[in-house]
This record gives C-alpha cells, sequence and structure tokens, in this order.
C-alpha cells in the first residue's frame, strides 16, 4: 500500500513537472509567434492574408442570416418613425432639388472653363461593389472584411466608400478577401482639405467614433459644420470624396470631426480603383496606367 | 468489434473534436458582422470563455498547442496592422494553466465561485492584451473600450456558460482525476 502511495506521488509529481515544462514551451512558443511578427512583418501579413482567404467563406455563410436579421430589426425601427421620415424627406427634396439646379448650372460652366483652359482631368474612377461580410472590430481596430480581394482588381491603398461618404482604405488584399481600415482606427492618417477655406490637413482617427484634425496651418480658420473632403495628395485616393464635418473646434489644437459614413450600418461598400493605387508620394504628374479589370459601375 | 462500434467511435471522436469546433466557431465568430451594441463590442473576448469553460471540465481535449494555433489565429484575424501576433494564445495558454492549476477552487463548486474565477482571470486576460498592445504599437490606447468589453462579457458569462456546459454535462470523463485526490463531497471518482 505504501509502495503504491510512493509511487503515485512520485507519478504526480512527474506530471506536474511536465505539465509545468509544457506551459514554460507554449509561453515561449506565443512570444516566439510576437517577436517573429515585429521582426518580419510581411510574413505577418502574408499569414493574414491567408487566414482571412480561408475564413471569409465561412463569414460569408455567417454574414448572410445576420445581414438579414440586421436588417428586419432596422425596418422595424424604421416603421416607427415612418411619417416624420416622409414629412422631412419631402422637404429635403424641394431642397435638393433647388440644388441640382444649382449644381447642373455649375458643372456647365465648369465644363466650359475647362475647355477654355485645357485642363486635363485625373484618371476616371471605377468602383467595385463589395459585400461587408467580417467585422474587425475590437477595443483595438476598427476595420471590415470584404468578399472581394485581388480577382475583382482590389489592391492595397485604394480608397472605401459608402454613399454618405469615405470610409476607410484597404489595409490588406487576398484572392478573394480584403481588409478595409475605417477612418476611425488609431492607424488611420488621411491627407484632407477643409472644402471652404481650401486648407490641408491631416484627419487621424483614434478609435473613437469621432476623428481628429490635425497639421492644421491655422486653427481659427475652422468652424463647426465644416465639410471635410479628401485632398487627393497621396495618389491614391480621388479628390473630394467626402469625409466628414467639424462638430468641435474645441479650445487648443483638437478639431474634432464626425465621419459621414455610419459604421453601425454599413453592409455594402464601394471600393473606388483609381487606376493609380500604389502610388504614394513621389512625382504628381500622373500617367494613367490601364485599370485592372474590376466590375466597372460608372 | 461491437455492433454499435462505429457509432461509439464516433461518439468519441466527436466528444474529443468538440471543445475545439466550439473554440474555432467562437474565433470565427468574433469576426461576425453583428450590428447589436455592445455585444458585438464584446465578441472578441468570447474565444476566452470558452478556454475558461472547457478547461473547468476537459482541458486535455483543448491541448495547449492547439490554444497557441487558435490564439494565433485569432490574432491574425482580428488584429490590425502592428498589433501583435500571439497575445491572444499567450492568453488562451495562461488561462487554461490557471484553471487547471486551481481546480479545487473552480470545479464542484457553486456557480458564483466560478463566475468570480472567470470575472478574475478574463481582467487578467484583457489586462494582458492591452499591455501588450499598447506596448508593441508603443501607442497609449484608450483603456476604455477594452473595460467595456470586459465587463459586457462578465454580464454574458452567466448566460452562456450554462450552455457551454450543458454541452459536457452528460459526459462519463467529466470527472476530476482521481490522481490528484482532491475529490470533495458531491464529486464523482471514477
Amino acid at each position: 500500500m505504501a509502495i503504491r502511495d510512493d509511487f503515485e506521488i512520485v507519478a504526480s509529481q512527474v506530471r506536474t513537472a511536465v505539465q509545468r515544462f509544457a506551459l514554460g514551451l507554449l509561453v515561449i512558443a506565443a512570444f516566439g509567434a510576437m517577436l517573429v511578427g515585429k521582426a518580419d512583418t510581411i510574413l505577418v501579413e502574408h499569414a493574414r492574408v491567408v487566414a482571412l482567404d480561408l475564413a471569409s467563406p465561412v463569414l460569408e455563410a455567417i454574414a448572410r442570416p445576420v445581414a438579414a436579421a440586421n436588417r428586419i430589426i432596422a425596418d422595424l425601427k424604421e416603421f416607427a418613425s415612418l411619417r416624420e421620415d416622409n414629412a422631412r424627406l419631402r422637404e429635403e427634396n424641394v431642397r435638393l432639388l433647388a440644388w441640382q439646379t444649382a449644381a447642373r448650372r455649375l458643372e456647365n460652366e465648369n465644363e466650359r472653363m475647362r475647355g477654355l483652359a485645357n485642363f486635363r482631368e485625373g484618371p476616371e474612377a471605377s468602383f467595385i461593389t463589395a459585400r461587408i461580410v467580417g467585422d474587425s472590430v475590437s477595443a483595438y481596430v476598427r476595420g471590415a472584411l470584404l468578399n472581394v480581394g485581388r480577382k475583382a482588381g482590389v489592391a492595397s491603398g485604394q480608397a472605401v466608400v459608402t454613399g454618405e461618404g469615405l470610409a476607410g482604405r484597404i489595409a490588406e488584399v487576398g484572392e478573394n478577401s480584403a481588409r478595409v481600415l475605417f477612418v476611425t482606427d488609431v492607424n488611420s492618417r488621411l491627407p484632407v482639405l477643409i472644402e471652404r477655406t481650401r486648407e490641408r490637413a491631416i484627419l487621424a482617427g483614434d478609435n473613437s467614433p469621432q476623428l481628429r484634425l490635425s497639421l492644421l496651418q491655422s486653427v481659427a480658420g475652422v468652424q463647426r459644420g465644416d465639410r471635410i473632403v479628401t485632398s487627393g495628395h497621396g495618389g491614391s485616393f480621388p479628390v473630394g470624396i467626402p469625409v466628414g464635418e467639424v462638430v468641435d473646434t474645441g479650445e487648443g489644437s483638437s478639431v474634432r470631426v464626425r465621419p459621414f459614413a455610419d459604421f453601425s450600418r454599413l453592409e455594402f461598400v464601394r471600393v473606388v480603383d483609381y487606376g493609380v493605387s500604389g502610388l504614394v508620394g513621389g512625382n504628381s504628374a500622373t500617367t494613367p496606367s490601364a485599370p485592372p479589370a474590376g466590375v466597372r459601375i460608372r | 468489434m461491437r455492433a454499435d462500434g462505429l457509432l461509439a467511435m464516433l461518439d468519441r471522436w466527436g466528444r474529443y473534436a468538440l471543445p475545439g469546433t466550439t473554440l474555432l466557431f467562437f474565433v470565427l465568430l468574433t469576426l461576425a458582422p453583428l450590428r447589436a451594441p455592445y455585444l458585438s463590442g464584446a465578441l472578441p473576448l468570447l474565444p476566452a470563455l470558452v478556454v475558461f469553460q472547457f478547461s473547468l471540465a476537459t482541458p486535455e481535449r483543448l491541448p495547449g498547442p492547439l490554444l497557441l494555433v487558435m490564439g494565433i489565429l485569432l490574432d491574425l484575424l482580428l488584429g490590425g496592422p502592428g498589433a501583435p501576433v500571439g497575445v491572444s494564445a499567450l492568453g488562451f495558454v495562461l488561462i487554461r494553466a490557471a484553471v487547471v492549476n486551481n481546480r479545487r477552487y473552480l470545479v464542484g463548486v457553486p456557480f458564483l465561485f466560478q463566475w468570480f474565477g472567470f470575472c478574475l482571470l478574463a481582467l487578467g486576460f484583457v489586462v494582458l492584451v492591452w499591455f501588450f498592445t499598447a506596448f508593441w504599437t508603443w501607442t497609449a490606447i484608450d483603456p476604455l473600450p477594452a473595460l467595456m468589453q470586459y465587463a459586457v462579457v462578465i454580464v454574458i458569462y452567466p448566460l452562456l456558460a450554462p450552455l457551454l456546459a450543458r454541452v459536457r454535462a452528460r459526459d462519463p470523463l467529466n470527472v476530476p482525476d482521481a490522481s490528484r485526490g482532491t475529490a470533495r463531497p458531491g464529486e464523482t471518482t471514477s
């Protein structure tokens, strides 16, 4: 009996020793993965892309019913405020019709002026419509996964827009999937213009719902309600995509911007294929390269 | 071979594969575009909940290397540029180790104790991930969203844990190790 107890004690000691050793190995392996990720970012990017491509069919299967459920909930909510919405929209329609007239007149005028000045337009953008199949929203990232990839002509750095305005840019591309980094992400830096003053600035995200306008030459010129549009500097973004409006000019240097895109209700987005993606910095005299085969809408 | 040999085998395989499959499902669910406020924010912590819950009863079916792979997969799928890959793996492994080493306080005790244990370990996990992400990207990340996630997952635990526990409740192997000799009244030993 005593021998058996001794044996059991020794056996359990050995077992705990092995367990402890295993834990140490696992911890070392986890740290190793982190260090490799830090040292070899290209390898990690590649692994991310492979993981995305593998996961995206599964996610797409999950995304459809989830989207349907989301839509039903949204429909029910809208149903409650149908009457007020109708009245508001009718009023807005009248206002917009007036704007349309103005816009038509300006467009004609603009075209004639361009003809006079022999102005060469930038390459025409085409759109790739994509479904959002996954959110990569956590406490640290603001982004989403799309069901289109390199095969459809998506490339890293392209702009992603919704009906309301700019949503973000393509960060990683797989064969049939891509990851969008929203403008609200802490890693997002966007060259923009203040539409009214044509002043350049950088719009930075900080993972909160609002954006921060920085590197302004003068904060004093910014007013609440100013629209912020992309400036096109850097080359891969078209000029003049609406991004947001200034909601808080703040004291000191913090100007807060509310993005137009509603990130909580995104389902479909458009990837803007501007034909010059990949051109970051360098000479601004662009030679429009042949745009890759994408789903052309415009 | 018995007549029910095939079924028994499938049954056994199913039992062994269940925790890993559940974990994989929750890792993928992390990316699902649920638009429920608060809930969608807490999704990234659900895999940690699964690891905790299954480590209580059947840690041998969530072996360390599997946790490592799942954690790295989660980081790859979720992570933004520059985020550390492997920090979730580290967290999973540590959660499992903590549960296994504290079974006497966590297994066969009232549910509140398990909840409390989960609160502690999940807090550790959140702090770990926050610290490494902040350290790795060398930016001061606002800890508030992470804490919000934590609060939501703590509230979700009582809803989800019984469901996961029910999955393994009928498991005949769901008994503490006899060799540890830590069985207390109310527990069964084989």
